[in-house]
């Protein structure tokens, strides 16, 4: 399988918070989200990845040949598109157009237009604009994301693409990731950062999950469902289950938490149900064991 | 093709049993390519990674084969071991029957027996 970024070691430092030591390979064809809390470093990494943010030390490597010194190159390959405001608000969808064309080598006009009809956001060409700050936030982000899957990119880099649309938007969000990677099939990669993994399951393959400024877990979807296993039981066993546990909740009824597949016959023993967790349920459980790790510390 | 998103069957297993089933059955034929694993995704509407862990155990079957570059293609038709599956299924089958021929008390003599009255009906 190829890479279609190499990251390695990359480490920043601000005052109060450090991005340390992120070793993560990014596979080419593929949709790959970074899960973490909020604080967890996820901005900090895109924003290195995309050259917006400078790392202090580490290398990347895109597509197998060029580093981060590439900037000329990589800036019509990588489609950036910031949960900030990625444009002036005083725009609208016309001067979006106009300037994004002028910006950028692979911008299609027609296709931005046919993008913003299927977001329902207006024609680009019509007379009446509304400028941007007029905008609700997901229409905000609906034009951000109509901008850059109007170019043809090898790689989208988003960050937070969905926490400001509604479910059909999500749902519609998805559909376009498919068709992104479907287009042209195995050469185009995807990443996105997103602390609400429930409404992405279907279109991530590849996750990373980040707390604290490190990446604690990483891999494709399919192998992590059958690395970890979901456990439920009564509260009666609670005590007997919980060595096996990786992190877990539990109250005067029941308990629930994740452990490894591999203690799947020693928790069965307890009577306890076992199931394949979803990408949100591993998420949670990943989660709540580095804040329950940090909180032990 | 037909998936449930919410059973206890992982997606990849429903897709690759659904189209284990056209390959026996003949309706997938030697040489016809599968869909490329992404645009199947985006018609299922589900992750890449899932298609392409369904065409992988198809493919460790020996009932595919990856082309490099060009995506998934059914093989030529071995009938031995179509034969070793379909041998496969009956065993497991099978393993069923007796199963549930303990929990109701019957003997191997009238389990034999259902089987022939079964197998009558079916001719």
């Amino acid at each position: 399988m190829d890479t279609a970024l190499n990251i390695k070691d990359i480490t920043k430092k601000y005052k109060d918070f450090t991005l340390g030591g992120i070793d993560i390979e990014i596979p080419m064809g593929f949709s790959s989200a970074l899960i973490g809390a909020n604080g967890a470093g996820k901005t900090t990494l895109i924003d290195i990845i995309c050259g917006v943010t400078a790392n202090d030390a580490g290398t990347m490597e895109y597509f197998g040949k060029y580093t981060d010194n590439d900037r000329s190159e990589l800036r019509n390959m990588i489609g950036y598109c910031s949960s900030a405001n990625y444009f002036p608000m005083d725009w609208n969808l016309k001067k979006v157009a106009e300037v994004m064309d002028v910006a950028f080598d692979n911008f299609d006009r027609k296709k931005f237009s046919e993008l913003c009809d299927k977001f329902k956001l207006g024609d680009p060409s019509g007379k009446k604009q509304k400028k941007l700050m007029k905008m609700s936030d997901g229409n905000r982000m609906r034009t951000y994301l109509a901008a850059v899957l109007a170019r043809d990119t090898s790689l989208l880099v988003l960050d937070e693409p969905a926490s400001s649309l509604d479910p059909l938007a999500r749902d519609l969000l998805c559909d376009m990731f498919r068709d992104y990677l479907a287009e042209k099939d195995g050469e185009r990669t995807v990443i996105f950062s997103t602390h609400n993994i429930a409404d992405m399951e279907f279109v991530t393959d590849h996750a990373i999950f980040m707390a604290g400024g490190k990446v604690i877990e990483k891999g494709f979807v399919e192998d992590l469902k059958e690395k970890y296993i979901l456990v439920h039981g009564d509260a009666s066993v609670s005590e007997k289950a919980v060595p096996y546990l990786l992190s877990s909740t539990s109250n005067k009824t029941s308990f629930e938490g994740i452990a490894l597949a591999e203690d799947a016959e020693k928790l069965a023993a307890l009577d306890t149900a076992i199931e394949q967790p979803t990408l949100q349920q591993l998420s949670i459980g990943i989660l709540r064991k580095a804040e329950q790790d940090y909180e032990e510390k | 093709m037909k998936i449930y998103q919410n059973s206890n069957e992982p997606i990849y297993k429903q897709i690759a049993s659904q189209l284990r089933e056209q390959i026996l059955t003949g309706k997938l034929k030697s040489g016809d390519p599968l869909p490329s694993i992404r645009m199947l995704a985006q018609d299922l509407k589900i992750s890449v990674i899932t298609t392409m862990k369904a065409y992988e155990e198809l493919s460790a079957e020996g009932l595919v084969t990856a082309s490099k570059g060009k995506g998934y293609y059914v093989n030529a038709k071995d009938e031995k071991m179509i034969a070793e599956q379909h041998m496969c299924q009956l065993e497991e089958h099978l393993t069923n029957a007796i199963y549930s021929a303990r929990i109701a008390g019957l003997d191997y003599n009238e389990v034999c027996e259902t089987l022939r009255a079964l197998w009558d009906i079916e001719d």
